[in-house]
């Protein structure tokens, strides 16, 4: 499940402390030199620049050194978690740790009071972030919730997701493709009918006899733009339905391929997935990765990436 | 140790705050030859004169390396000192002093020191929209590697309103917090700003009222404590002793300087309320052999109105905690007892990016050169100049004395 917040990208020197979190545990790195405790992760002690740390697990109990809420998400990503309690924790080994308190309210918020660690599984993969609540508090993991659970569901069985509701919009972009469409037929005739519309009447597309010789295929293929807007033909079930926006445009598209041909006569067939959900003063743009296959042919012979406002 | 005293300022110019949809497209090496003839000409020198270059790195346009020999061959000098500035809003602060300590040293005569801070214009087939994408993440990194891309934007850690929020929620937990005492600083400086003809809140006088009725956009900071990013530029002249004897104006004599940087996230500060402004200004008031009483005015970078209340604390103005109460006392216009930012600060008259940070080195040369036209201080000799990049990251102050 993607959450298109921005994710932090373990490197080399920091992956023990990711993966802790994972496990449940805040380690952190003390220097065997010097005794004292680094954090954010380095290769070097930041108080003697001595290579010799170890990760070393704590508590994760600390003190409020400073917070403030955010009345304005500071990126448009976090709209769902306002006002957030954006903090920076001093643990009890004297390092501080920038994160958010969560499950507290914002009048029991105060400079000093004692916080624990939250293990907060951001993803279905165990993603874990470090936040910190109040030590009255009950639990250190908060388990991941699919942000489209509890959802109502329409009569085709789509989960009904409100154009206000970012956290689910997010949980869109999943990377699964929907299953196969309708199939359809494009052939001879189609093919013609469009080369008449469009006026690109070229061989390649309209002379079957010549085809057999000339071309590559030796086949009449259909125009890239014929199965690409076919795709209004194909009935994708597409397994959730935004509401509540005013408008929906068909902004463009991001990409869009021919990879492999469409020999007239073809079968074709599409799905789709959401590549992207981002949210900007213009609305909610998602981005419907759509492709169209010949059946049985595993190579695609369009990729478009579709781009619909919502607003 | 430090400067004698033998370099000043002796031009300026600047460019009027506006807003970036109507303000005029340029090319910053345009923008660099356009302010370097305006400051020329507010010195009475000439272009030969120039012999140093001090240039901001970061978001110059037509170029992210070479900057400095991009703009010496657009203006059609040759240098014996050129160096780029990368402290954000501390960069012109940090200009004028590399430029003095380069003149003192002997390397140059004359130093234009610049940071264009217009849009240039979209190329034929640009999308304006990426400069939108670019500025996202604001002074924030987003690269591999980069710690606060790894530990500060995945819990929505971004920009500077939250990082300058917490430093005053801090403040407000050690010392106490008076929100009235805070808005003064805007409603006084707005004040100051009536006199300006070029500050953006001209014709817009404010009440601590209006400051406590804005709109809250992270606790306790109210959206008219928070600077409003404007288009601009600006170019000051920095010169020797003999070349400033045959300037126009009176010449501001840098005689004192201090720098300090301290983190990038204020997270990791050892205390969050002692800002680096405190050793820089140690410094510079020690180089100078003056002290905070005997300066004229106070010209204290002001992104935020936490800025001005740490600033004026750690430089010396007023003992540790006492700041609110010494603000309340104090008028803080530039017909007060304490006459503060009297261009309005950046909070009233514009931050052009990290050109804004000029807007307080001018405003003390305006002071001193005589030339605050509507209203300039009686006597001002000497005034202190700070400038301030990132969250409290790096600070910079300067004294500057007339001649």
């Amino acid at each position: 499940m993607a959450t298109l917040k921005p994710m932090p990208q373990a490197t080399k020197i920091s992956a023990p402390f990711w993966q802790a979190l994972k496990e449940n545990q805040v380690k952190i790195q003390q220097c065997n030199s010097c005794d004292g405790w680094v954090f954010f992760p380095r290769n070097h002690c930041s108080h003697c620049l001595s290579h010799d740390l170890d990760w070393k697990e704590v508590s994760g109990e600390g003190t409020l050194y400073s917070y403030t809420l955010t009345r304005i998400p500071t990126m448009p990503e976090f709209a769902d978690e306002m006002p957030q309690a954006l903090a920076v924790v001093e643990l009890a080994q004297g390092v501080r740790v920038n994160t958010t308190l969560i499950d507290v309210a914002e009048e029991d918020i105060k400079v000093g009071m004692p916080v624990k660690a939250v293990f907060d599984k951001v993803s279905k993969d165990g993603e874990t972030l470090l936040r910190f609540t109040s030590v009255s508090n009950d639990g250190g993991v908060r388990e991941f919730k699919d942000p489209l659970e509890g959802l109502e569901r329409n009569d085709k069985g789509q989960v009904q997701v409100p154009v206000s509701n970012l956290a689910a919009l997010y949980a869109l972009a999943d990377n699964e493709f929907t299953p196969w469409s309708n199939s359809i037929v494009v052939d001879q005739a189609l093919i013609n009918a469009f080369a008449e519309l469009s006026g690109d009447d070229y061989w390649i597309h309209t002379d079957p006899e010549r085809a057999k010789t000339d071309s590559p295929f030796k086949t009449t293929i259909a125009h890239g733009s014929l199965v690409q807007v076919l795709q209004s033909k194909l009935t994708i079930a597409l397994p959730f339905e935004i509401t509540g926006f005013q408008t929906m445009v068909n902004y463009g598209s991001n990409r869009l391929r021919f990879p492999a041909p469409v020999p007239a006569g073809s079968v074709i067939k599409g799905r789709s997935k959401v590549q992207d959900v981002s949210v900007s003063h213009k609305g909610v743009q998602v981005t419907l990765e759509m492709h169209i296959h010949v059946e049985g042919n595993d190579r695609p012979s369009v990729i478009n990436d579709l781009v619909i406002l919502y607003r | 140790m430090g400067l004698a005293g033998n370099a000043a300022i002796v031009g300026a110019a600047q460019y009027k705050p506006e807003k970036y949809q109507t303000a005029p497209q340029m090319f910053h090496l345009e923008q660099v030859a356009d302010l370097a003839h305006q400051a020329l000409q507010d010195a009475g020198l000439h272009k030969d004169d120039l012999d140093g270059l001090v240039i901001n790195g970061p978001q110059f346009h037509e170029a992210s390396v070479f900057v400095p020999a991009m703009a010496a061959e657009y203006l059609g000098i040759e240098v014996n000192f050129a160096e780029v500035v990368d402290l954000g809003g501390c960069t012109a602060v940090a200009q004028i002093w590399r430029a003095a300590a380069a003149i003192e040293m002997g390397l140059c005569q004359a130093v234009l020191c610049v940071i264009p801070a217009r849009m240039a214009p979209l190329a034929p087939n640009e999308d304006p929209a990426w400069m939108a994408q670019a500025m996202r993440y604001g002074g924030h990194s987003t690269a591999y590697g980069a710690p606060e891309a790894e530990f500060d934007l995945p819990y929505g850690h971004m920009g500077q309103n939250t990082g300058y929020a917490m430093i005053a929620q801090r403040y407000a937990a050690q010392y106490g917090y008076d929100k009235s005492a805070m808005a003064k600083i805007a409603v006084d400086q707005r004040f100051n700003a009536q006199y300006h003809k070029d500050a953006i809140f001209r014709g817009k006088e404010l009440s601590i009222e209006d400051v406590l009725g804005s709109k809250l956009v992270a606790d306790p900071l109210h959206v008219l404590e928070i600077v409003m990013p404007v288009a601009g530029g600006a170019a000051v002249i920095v010169a020797s002793k003999e070349v400033a004897a045959r300037a126009k104006k009176r010449p501001a004599f840098v005689t004192g300087f201090g720098e300090r940087l301290s983190f990038k996230s204020p997270s990791y500060a050892n205390d969050m309320t002692v800002t680096p402004v405190a050793e820089a200004a140690k410094r510079a008031f020690g180089m100078a052999g003056l002290s905070p009483k005997d300066m004229h005015a106070a010209q204290i970078y002001d992104c935020y109105t936490i800025t001005v209340l740490l600033s004026l604390e750690d430089a010396g103005f007023v003992p540790k905690g006492e700041g609110q109460r010494f603000i309340k006392e104090h008028n803080l216009t530039w017909k007060g007892d304490f006459p503060l930012n009297t261009h309005g600060g950046q909070l009233s008259f514009g931050q052009a990016a990290s050109a804004g940070g000029f807007s307080q080195v001018i405003e003390a040369f305006d002071q001193i050169s005589n030339s605050a036209q509507g209203r300039q201080l009686k006597g001002c000799d000497n005034v202190f100049v700070s400038g301030t990049g990132g969250v409290m990251s790096e600070q910079g102050a300067l004294i500057l004395q007339g001649g």
